[in-house]
């Protein structure tokens, strides 16, 4: 993890000097709209299969179990093995892979007894996993990470300051040891309380103290004021390299078994007589979504990373029907989503309309007084901003959209109206009945419609020139003629009907 | 008669176990205060009590969730309650029905946007209900952080709500819940025959003239109010398993709506009662997550010992049935063998049985070797006389099945389940055997 983050640094460098690299990380919105995006894409990808698989609340149950996962394995190092309780260390990352692939395994094996059925499967794993994990959370973590909101929705506002240091120049570690002309030494009785005396009694014995001993690292030496020179540092949030990793494994996922992948997603029967294994793609998708979540516990929580995974996707579907359009589409999204979600957080719509001035109305029109400045979580706002987006798919998608159907049906109604008149008045054109059937003023009866609409009908059709009026009854104009003749030829020969003439 | 009998079993299967919990819970009061030093204050008594009936109306109505496959609509329509809890709370202000009015709007529009997703496009359930699981959630969690910037200190207690806050329920709550649970229960009282039948049977019902449209939003609308008033104890999150858990648990013991709705709220009752009173334990234990864990410990205890379905029950009857058959397999092959070698007492050779399925033939020789219809001598097992009989006995039965199976309609005879391992002479009346029989007759001669 530290030599690929010197690696990403060293590249860097490259392009920026150290000092902008640095003031760039520094920045709160910088880094956690970079970790916002690379959740949102890596989760958008592998959610793009989840959806397709129908198996978008397996996120859910991971998000969930993948808590607990954390909350034991760091219980076990901490209080079992005694080591430093991290939450971004590997083992953890490792304990909770694990407990999510293993809910996946349990939840099938509970359906599969045939005495549950699967969604309840589901809405009992979620809550009691969840349940335990906050039982564990309450009861013995309470110092660390590990408190109820960070569960919830994480920390990606303070990312930017839980960083690694790397060192380029005037790299001193220092240790201090008691020896050292740093160290501070204090002195303290060691058997005074033992035997109830007081430092100054004559049987006090003493022992040497050091505050401050032990290795300081180039970072830690300079601000504690032990170096002359100073180093020349890049400080580099923990959370990028994480979820960095996270995204380059779903992206390597995805691009290298694109094929195995579409294959077991749309035919999984197909696949398995082929000789590919659906079951180990399945297994493979959920051990990634396991990772991305744990990846991203730190900075969104839980709970809402499940928005990463199923909005984008979700709304990248409503838009297009290729595969490889959706896993390019949702990722965009996703990250669109995490990037405004910032603005949105700090109060501002896409950078434009400003969050205060709505409230101030509302203030005003309810008589409420509620404070005018908008700040709020930056991972919720990041969620409701790709819903924004998913909403705007619905309404304006191209194909599946609302106002597209709603257009689409309207012609379709329109067509149709036109097309029953014009059929109408070709059938009783010259047949003795025309007096009765094609009169304008009582047309409407023979279809029950109101007297307005087929007065919209007939204006259209006259309008386009297929219709005309003679002497209060309506006829074909020879174009019309040649209308009717041709959708009839269609419609018999689409329906396969014997023609009636 | 049969069904009759199946039927009385189930009833005094229900009773007896609505007897065992109410048992336990009687045990568990006392034990509690002796062994693990639970004082009864007020205020326990008081979250216990909640715990109970909030646990009735939840466990009767998450029956209706679980039997329409709606259990996670059940997790996402509590999670977007949340919304509802913040904006009730910054335009009306604190007060614990405007609070609970505004989840169940929150819910409530997280219903119909889940409907109006599956209409109007062709995303799928699961995803919708993600969307507004995690939308919801966001919204609520988004206001609940723009709360915590005003100034004033009356919101305080306001994001225990995600968790459930039972300790901050008192006797006035416990009045409103209950007035809102006896509504409840009476409307589903009242539309008990439409409810049924639209779970069980929608396409009838549409046919039948019923407004099933109407019946399901009112039925997902009592759904909800379970949820908000459950809201206070369990939270958003893990509302959902206090709504289904006891519902799942009583499922194992019946097959009858009225039962299993009676079971579950017992279950539901149990498991908030108990569930504030271990948290009573130590004041570090959240009283909605325990609540949450005893009602899967119901439901683990009756998945696995449930009479009929549970794990236990079907490993048992498998065993009896494996041990029968091998039985019946071994003295099969036994006979056949020696017949074929010269007559019926001739002995059998080990390797042979053990030839074929060794665990089988092992299993089977002991019952039978036990029950002295085989003996082991120098050149094999040998079957005794009474073993002999046995053998043609079952032989015969077979053979009477076979006939059943290729003359049944011919001869008009009663339709019977085929289970060849029952004997065909108690399952038919005597003149039908009398037919079969002279057709084997007339077979062998």
């Amino acid at each position: 993890m530290i030599s690929l983050e010197r690696a990403l640094i060293d590249l860097l460098l490259n392009i920026f000097t150290r000092e902008e690299l640095n003031a760039f990380l520094r920045s709160p919105q910088n880094t956690a709209t970079i970790i916002g995006c690379l959740i949102a894409i890596s989760g958008a990808l592998l959610g793009s299969f989840l959806l397709l698989r129908g198996m978008s609340l397996t996120s859910d149950a991971i998000s969930h179990t993948v808590l607990l996962g954390i909350v034991v394995a760091f219980l076990l190092m901490t209080d079992v093995f005694g080591m430093d309780g991290d939450t971004s260390s590997p083992w953890l990352i490792v304990g909770a892979s694990l407990a999510g692939v293993g809910t996946v395994v349990l939840t099938e094996m509970l359906y599969r007894s045939g005495l549950v059925r699967q969604d309840a499967a589901l809405g009992l794993a979620f809550p009691l996993l969840f349940a335990i994990a906050i039982i564990l959370v309450s009861r013995y973590a309470e110092d660390a990470h590990l408190d109820e909101d960070a569960v919830l929705v994480g920390e990606i506002g303070l990312a930017w300051a839980n960083t690694n240091s790397h060192c380029y120049q005037h790299c001193e570690s220092v240790t201090i040891t008691p020896d050292h002309p740093a160290a501070k030494l204090t002195r303290q009785c060691s058997n005074c309380r033992e035997l109830g005396i007081s430092p100054r009694d004559d049987g006090a014995e003493f022992v040497e103290i050091c505050g401050n001993c032990g290795a300081y690292s180039p970072a830690r030496a300079w601000s504690a004021g032990l170096l002359q020179h100073q180093p020349h540092l890049v400080f580099f949030p923990k959370s990028i390299t994480v979820t960095l990793v996270m995204g380059l494994l779903s992206l390597c996922f995805v691009v290298i078994f694109y094929k195995e992948l579409k294959l077991t997603t749309f035919d999984a029967g197909l696949a398995k007589a082929l000789g590919f294994r659906p079951g180990l793609m399945n297994y493979a998708l959920m051990i990634l979504v396991s990772l991305v979540a744990v990846g991203a516990f730190d900075a969104v929580g839980s709970i809402l990373v499940i928005a990463f995974f199923i909005i984008p996707p979700a709304a990248a579907y409503l838009l297009t029907d290729r595969l490889s359009l959706m896993l390019l589409l949702s990722p965009v999204i996703g990250a669109a989503g995490a990037v405004f979600g910032y603005d949105l957080a700090r109060g501002q719509l896409f950078g434009i309309w400003d969050l205060g001035a709505a409230i101030a109305f509302i203030n005003q029109s309810l008589g409420l007084d509620l404070p005018a400045r908008w700040d709020s979580s930056i991972s919720a706002s990041m969620v409701l901003m790709i819903f924004l987006f998913f909403l705007l798919a619905w309404v304006f998608s191209p194909r599946y959209g609302l106002i597209s159907t709603f257009v689409r049906r309207l012609h379709q109604n329109r067509r149709f109206q036109n097309q029953v008149v014009l059929a109408h008045i070709h059938n009783h054109q010259y047949t003795e009945g025309r007096e009765i059937e094609l009169r304008v003023d009582t047309l409407h009866l023979h279809f029950r419609w109101k007297p307005e609409k087929m007065r919209r009908v007939l204006s259209r059709l006259r309008a386009r020139g297929l219709v005309r009026m003679v002497d209060q009854l309506v006829e074909l104009t020879e174009r019309g003629d040649a209308h009717v003749h041709d959708f009839r030829k269609v419609m018999l020969a689409t329906r396969n009907i014997p023609d009636i003439d | 008669m049969a069904v009759n009998g199946e039927l009385t079993s189930d009833y005094r299967r229900v009773w007896l176990t609505i007897a065992i919990i109410v048992l336990i819970g009687l045990i568990f009061l006392p034990l509690s205060q002796v062994v693990f030093g639970v004082r009864y204050t007020f205020t326990v008594r008081v979250v216990a009590l909640g715990g109970s009936v909030l646990g009735v109306i939840s466990g009767v109505l998450g029956c209706f969730a679980v039997l329409r496959r709606e259990s996670l609509m059940g997790d996402a329509l509590s999670h977007a309650a949340l919304p509802g809890v913040a904006l009730a709370f910054l335009l009306a202000g604190r007060d614990l029905s405007v609070l609970l009015i505004g989840a169940g709007i929150g819910s409530w529009i997280g219903l119909r946007f889940v409907s109006a997703v599956l209409s109007t496009t062709r995303i799928k359930q699961d995803a919708a209900l993600g969307i507004v699981l995690a939308v919801w959630f966001a919204a609520g969690i988004a206001l609940l952080t723009y709360i915590q910037s005003i100034p004033d200190a009356s919101q305080a207690g306001l994001d225990h709500f995600i968790f459930g806050q039972a300790a901050a329920i008192v006797e006035s709550d416990i009045e409103l819940i209950s007035i809102v649970g006896v509504a409840v229960l009476l409307v589903l009282a009242l539309f008990w025959k439409e409810f049924k039948l639209v779970t069980f049977d929608p396409e009838f019902a549409v046919a039948n003239g019923f407004r099933v449209g109407f019946i399901n939003t009112m039925l997902s609308t009592l759904v909800v109010v379970a949820i908000v008033l459950g809201l206070q104890l369990a939270g958003v999150i893990l509302m959902v398993g206090m709504l289904i858990a006891p519902a799942i648990a009583a499922r194992q013991w019946t097959h009858r709506l009225n039962q299993m709705v009676i079971l579950a709220g017992v279950f539901g009752a149990f498991s908030g009662g108990v569930g504030a009173v271990i948290s009573a334990f130590d004041s570090d234990i959240p009283t909605g997550p325990t609540i949450i864990v005893v009602a899967f410990a119901l439901v683990v205890f009756s998945i696995t010992l449930a009479p009929g379905r549970g794990l236990f029950w079907s490993a048992w009857r498998q065993r009896v049935d494996r041990r029968r058959f091998a039985a019946q397999n071994t003295l099969r092959d036994l006979y056949r063998y020696a017949s074929a070698h010269g007559g019926a007492g001739t002995p059998v050779p080990d390797d042979f049985l053990r030839g074929i399925d060794d665990r089988s033939a092992s299993l089977g020789l002991r019952q039978l070797k036990s029950a002295r219809q085989v003996e082991f001598t120098a050149g094999g097992w040998r079957l005794t006389g009474s073993g002999v009989e046995l053998a043609k006995e079952a032989l015969h039965n077979l053979r009477l099945w076979e006939l059943y199976r290729l003359h049944a309609d011919e001869l008009a005879l009663p339709m019977l389940q085929e289970d060849r391992q029952r004997d065909i002479r108690k399952l038919l009346p005597g003149d039908a055997i009398a037919a079969l029989e002279s057709r084997l007759e007339g077979r062998q001669s």
